[in-house]
């Protein structure tokens, strides 16, 4: 039949991003370039225009929607929500950019009590199946806790709170629901006040993907990662990210999980390895930019899940458009036009040098580097501020923290992201700051702080880096000038673009390369 | 509705749970997360260092703060309080609402402080006045939004409402273009907000580190 909602994950489709969604947009990329992608179907950004002004899936989206199962199902010689050879699958939002607030990924989709006895039963492992019925629960009932799906349905009320809805043991349903929670999910509040922020319109619409479940937490040989096709922090050309073995995708997402450097896996899984370095070559060619995957393999068996260009800044951004100049991939006019003047101003932060002793890494809230002596707890914080330095490790912070924070030169938290209270305050205050320490224990009463397996004492000499999240033992030597041999060659060519050789500083240099480029 | 009216939380009470989700501080902060004048609020200081639930540090960074038999103290009178105004079950429902408040609060404090341009996320310098309107406009209707749930909460329980006002108090001074009360010092929108969370966890005896 003819599909007017739902296209298929396929080499064929033809539609732009502002149809597929730039998620899906980036498979159909991924399975043109011969990459495994896991079979599925996309139901488009029009189907979520049409459900957000009627308030009801758009007719004919059910019909469309059982038959691209069952061809999901002819695809995977499996059956949905089947009791014998179940088929699971995935269902994530994918609008045109990423946004907070958004629903973001229901996992094991299809693993009904009937489906899951199934899956325990074809793999010989109900530890298995059982972990990843519930991983399924609990992502569902996260996507449609908070979120109206009902809105404007005469035949459903409103969902608000916890526990109002048993999750249907029907799998055709539970994708029906999934698909108005992804679509309800791009009116919530906070997804609206982010795209006027950010100056993205109202009325494109959220794309929902349907794929084939692949399963890092299947078994020893299974697991998760992400991965940058070059250093986000340097721009150097080698490959970058973290790997959690034995689980599946949004614990490394989330950080709930202890994840391990991403060329662990050269060891441990080398087909993956070589499959991954295989499919990062082949995605650099095609966007002709470092670019960022996530990944899952399942039994020693790669599958990548979404792709996008790494959009690095500052340095590393300087390095890679030099470095993909002389690897020929680009110009040098691109890549003078791929750096702003604000990537230079990224470039003058200080870092910490590559061969400092890495305690803990995290996510950089606030750039800039700092040097100081451990302190626990704000009280600490305030007494040993009067002898020098202090660098604030806190598992998070809260108001009781404020003259911690204020005496401390640099902070540190083991949980929250960078809108967190560590992250907002450390901004108002212009301080170095590292949060989302994944594995950072603050041992308060032992006056003792751990992670990456070691044990530090309060008082510990040691230095964080706000841009690249790393807090180092000591005190490591800090650079400006990393990328210092790119930026230079960089605006040599800036020169010989505008004919003007003479003593200016960096940004008019970039500036007048950018107005004679822009003209032409 | 006819409501019953709700006796206020003593003053004694207010002073020592004010240091109790606001950290230390001194007599002017109190006094303006209390609502109570200076000397009151001395002289209820002063009652509560003699019964060793309180302390003071002098210095640049000192001023009052709870001991450890503050806190528990405060613990059991908050508890107390909750409890016998039967107010459990409204405040827990409005921190649902708060909870799904908090991570946009936060958003928008990173829009205040960082912006993209040109696909490059620097820190916002206040110097494009359209860039901070926008951003304070959408603060605006967050603020519609969250004083829904404030009024859930000061009709649960009249202490309450000192939060409110004094969102609104960081809200209009921001909007007058006095722009460090979005985000920095202790009588910003920001620290208000952290406030309430550390207080609605106080109050529901919800643990912030589990």
């Amino acid at each position: 039949m003819g599909m007017r909602w739902i296209r298929p994950l396929s080499t064929r489709v033809e539609e732009t991003a502002e149809t597929l969604g730039g998620k899906a947009h980036g498979l159909v990329v991924l399975r043109r370039l011969g990459l495994p992608v896991p079979a599925g179907f996309v139901v488009t950004t029009q189907a979520c225009r049409a459900f957000l002004r009627d308030g009801r899936l758009p007719d004919g989206l059910d019909d469309e929607l059982a038959a691209a199962v069952t061809d999901l199902e002819a695809a995977t010689g499996r059956h949905f929500g089947g009791s014998q050879v179940p088929l699971a699958v995935s269902v994530r939002s994918g609008a045109g950019v990423s946004m907070p607030g958004m629903m973001n990924t229901i996992l094991n989709l299809g693993l009904t009590t009937g489906a899951t006895a199934g899956l325990a039963a074809e793999t010989g492992d109900s530890r298995f199946a059982l972990d990843s019925r519930l991983r399924f629960l609990s992502s569902f009932t996260a996507a449609i806790t908070d979120l109206d799906v009902g809105r404007g349905a005469g035949d459903e009320t409103p969902i608000r709170r916890r526990g109002d809805r048993p999750i249907p043991d029907d799998a055709s349903r539970q994708l029906e629901l999934a698909v108005r929670a992804v679509f309800s999910s791009w009116d919530t509040p906070r997804a609206r006040t982010y795209r006027e922020l950010h100056d993205i319109p109202h009325d494109l619409g959220t794309a929902a993907i349907v794929q084939t479940m692949v399963f890092g937490n299947r078994d020893d040989h299974s697991g998760t990662g992400v991965a940058f096709s070059r250093d986000p922090n340097t721009g150097e050309n080698v490959p970058f990210g973290e790997v959690l073995f034995g689980h599946q995708g949004e614990d490394v997402v989330s950080g709930r999980s202890l994840t391990r450097p991403l060329h662990e896996l050269a060891d441990r899984e080398p087909a993956v390895w070589t499959g991954l370095l295989d499919a990062l070559g082949r995605v650099e060619g095609h966007y002709r930019d470092a670019c960022y995957v996530e990944f899952t393999f399942q039994a020693g068996e790669l599958w990548i899940l979404q792709v996008r260009p790494g959009r690095f800044v500052g340095g590393a951004a300087v390095r890679v458009a030099a470095e993909l100049a002389d690897e020929r991939v680009i110009g040098r006019h691109e890549a003078l036009l791929r750096i702003s003047p604000r990537h230079l101003q990224h470039v003058r932060t200080p870092r910490i040098v590559a061969t400092a002793d890495i305690l803990a890494r995290g996510l950089g809230a606030c750039p800039g580097v700092a040097v100081g002596r451990v302190a626990t707890t704000a009280d600490r914080a305030v007494r040993m501020a009067a002898d020098g330095p202090v660098i604030l490790v806190r598992p998070e912070t809260s108001p009781h923290d404020m003259r911690g924070l204020a005496v401390a030169a640099g902070i540190v938290t083991a949980r929250g992201g960078p809108a967190s209270h560590a992250a907002v305050v450390a901004r108002a205050m212009g301080k170095p700051a590292v949060v989302g320490v994944g594995d950072l224990v603050v041992d308060v009463a032992g006056a003792s702080v751990r992670a990456g397996g070691r044990t530090i004492g309060e008082g510990t000499l040691v230095t964080i880096d706000g841009t690249g999240g790393e807090v180092a033992l000591g005190s490591p030597r800090t650079v400006t000038t990393a990328a210092d041999v790119h930026l230079r060659r960089l605006l040599e060519w800036a020169d010989d673009v505008s004919g003007d050789h003479s003593e200016r500083d960096e940004t008019r240099r970039l500036d007048a390369a950018h107005a004679v480029l822009r003209h032409d | 509705m006819n409501r019953p009216e709700l006796p206020a939380t003593g003053t004694g009470l207010l002073v020592l749970h004010a240091l109790r989700c606001g950290g230390s501080a001194g007599l002017t902060r109190l006094a303006r997360a209390t609502g109570l004048g200076e000397s009151d609020v001395e002289s209820e200081l002063i009652d509560l260092a003699v019964a060793g639930l309180v302390t003071h540090m002098a210095g640049e960074f000192g001023g009052w703060s709870l001991s450890d038999t503050g806190r528990v103290v405060d613990a059991e009178r908050i508890t107390d309080e909750l409890e016998s105004a039967g107010a459990r079950a409204a405040v827990t429902a409005a921190f649902d609402g708060f909870l799904v408040l908090n991570p946009e609060l936060l958003d928008l404090c990173t829009a205040w402080q960082l912006r993209s341009v040109d696909g490059v996320t620097t820190a916002n310098d206040h110097g494009d006045p359209s860039y901070d309107a926008r951003v304070l406009a959408r603060f605006a209707e967050f603020d519609r939004r969250a004083a829904v749930v404030g009024a859930e909460l000061s009709a649960a329980l009249p202490r309450f409402g000192r939060y409110r006002t004094r969102l609104t108090e960081a809200l209009d001074l921001a909007t007058s273009g006095a722009l460090e009360y979005v985000a920095d010092g202790t009588a910003s929108y920001h620290a208000v907000w952290a406030e309430l969370h550390e207080d609605l966890l106080a109050t529901l005896g919800i643990p912030r580190w589990v």
